[in-house]
């Protein structure tokens, strides 16, 4: 970790440069992050409003609202994930010759991911605006969201981004493996649909969704997430990330010899 | 003399999937249930032991394929040893073939910051520096232009410049000296002779034996992953040249020395 922070001005100039790749491809490239979003919940807003119509929760019903936070989240949780694991191949010149550290190359993928994230709040507090949706001082707590999202995916991303390395199929795998688990994390349907399903345990217990509630409350409930959800989904995050340390600290010496 | 600066005992490296690799998960699944999960092992080092003073140039020789570069990833701590204990003390700049840790799409300037920084060098570090990398690389007005533009030679002076700009405690050169040209390769040697005398230790890998004998003091002759010989600087090449000197494309850029 120590070697991390000698190394921490690499890592800015490795976020710069994704960010500028990402924004300077084309003058829409910005407005794009912004608009992928917004045009996923108008989507989703016409399919579930209209053709299968449902209750949201006690209180608020705000539909745009509750999708476009699941969708940002989600967003930056499947995004970052694939990138940090073509980080360790694209650089494979660097990993082959230099000794960098190798954490290095998801770390900057991830911190990437939450600039990304950020910037796509803009239209959300937007939506925000238009639909007369209740702001309070709860918006204060999301950086502290965003800190525990990150935390969590950077674990991910350690885990799974050696694998890519060794085996190449596993980042098809991982985006069918994805798939699967954004439909067991309430992101565009609420909990309350699955009352009486039996998939309900499994998406209760998805540690996902306790990331993304915890993201959810302070933009939709308007309320910090109670204590209770709060220390679960933390553990949750520092268990994730330590085990993604592990994972990557174990696999590290062999990744030059296969990329 | 204090501790030696590099200290290898019985280094062996493997190469466990060099030959069959199982590319995907599916395969090695596949592999794994019939039971047939065989690795080709190709050992590019066998029991290598060498110790290398604070303050020795040496040289590492050998044909292509004999190790000379994975021996340069095991010291430069890319790579971690199959077997044996290496003991690398101090801070290491590496030269490992051209352009390492470039980016085409960048200009020179820019390039000089990402390389640098990949060598573990702080952003304010760099900064103190940039001018006299510009400088001492010769590329004027190109600094400002991308990459892809250069000339092989050009990334060899911009990565030489980057790696040399700070005095290294070690500093490794593959292939580099017999890519500029002459007058920018006798600014590299006064370079690397500066170093010398400030107590750097310094290893270069060329095929140019010229470039071995002129900087070098000892010499090292790989063949197969194993130490051929080890020794003075001249009596070495001499010997390899007895025994390759032959082969064609074994010695491209240097001239045979007209000894032995």
């Amino acid at each position: 970790m120590l070697e991390i922070y000698r190394y921490r001005d690499l890592v800015f100039a490795l976020v710069a440069r994704e960010l500028k790749v990402r924004y300077r491809r084309s003058a829409i490239g910005f407005a794009w992050t912004m608009l992928q979003p917004l045009l996923t919940m108008l989507v989703l807003q016409v399919v579930f409003s209209s053709l299968f119509r449902f209750k949201l929760e006690e209180g608020t019903n705000n539909y745009p609202v509750y999708a476009l936070s699941g969708i940002l989240f989600w967003n930056f949780f499947s995004q970052s994930i694939v990138s940090s694991m073509n980080s360790l191949k694209g650089n494979s010149p660097i990993l082959r010759k230099l000794p960098v550290p190798k954490e290095v190359f998801p770390l900057a993928t991830v911190i990437s991911g939450v600039i990304n994230l950020v910037l796509a709040l803009l239209p959300l507090f937007l939506i925000l605006l238009v639909t007369h949706h209740p702001m309070g001082p709860s918006l204060l707590f999301l950086p502290v969201s965003i800190l525990l999202a990150a935390l969590f995916t950077l674990g991910a991303g350690l885990l799974l981004s050696p694998l890519a390395v060794f085996f190449s199929d596993v980042v098809e795998l991982v985006g069918v493996l994805l798939s699967i688990l954004m439909y067991l994390t309430p992101i565009f349907y609420p909990m309350e649909i699955l009352k009486n399903s039996r998939y309900r345990p499994l998406v209760r217990f998805n540690p996902v969704r306790s990331i993304l509630e915890v993201f959810r409350d302070p933009i939709f409930r308007g309320k910090v997430p109670p204590l209770s959800h709060l220390s679960v989904s933390l553990g949750i995050a520092v268990a994730a990330l330590l085990l993604g340390i592990y994972a990557f600290r174990r696999s590290s010496d062999r990744i030059p010899f296969y990329i | 003399m204090a501790k030696p600066s590099i200290r290898l005992e019985g280094i062996s490296l493997c190469y466990r999937l060099a030959k069959q690799r199982v590319p995907s998960l599916k395969e090695y699944a596949i592999h794994f249930l019939r039971g047939s999960l065989s690795y080709e092992k190709l050992w590019a080092l066998r029991d290598i032991d060498l110790t290398i003073e604070r303050g020795e140039t040496l040289g590492i020789i050998g044909r292509n394929g004999a190790g000379k570069s994975t021996l340069l990833k095991v010291i430069s701590r890319v790579l971690k040893p199959t077997l044996g204990t290496a003991r690398i003390d101090g801070r290491i700049a590496p030269i490992l073939e051209l352009g390492s840790g470039f980016d085409y799409e960048l200009t020179g300037l820019e390039n000089i910051y990402l390389n640098a920084l990949l060598l573990g060098h702080t952003k304010r570090e760099i900064d103190a520096k940039v001018d006299e990398i510009v400088d001492f690389s010769g590329l004027g007005d190109f600094i400002r232009s991308p990459l892809r533009n250069y000339s092989s030679g050009m990334q060899a002076r911009l990565g030489f410049s980057i790696a040399t700009a700070w005095v290294p405690d070690i500093l490794i050169l593959d292939e580099v000296l017999s890519v500029g040209d002459a007058t920018f390769t006798s600014r590299c040697e006064q370079r690397i002779g500066s170093f010398h005398s400030s107590g750097a230790t310094v290893l270069i890998v060329s095929h140019a034996t010229l470039a071995i004998t002129k900087n070098c003091t000892r010499c090292i002759w790989l063949d197969d992953g194993e130490m051929k010989a080890d020794g003075d600087a001249l009596d070495v090449v001499n010997r390899y040249l007895r025994e390759h000197g032959t082969e064609p494309g074994e010695h491209a850029g240097g001239r045979l020395p007209s000894a032995s």
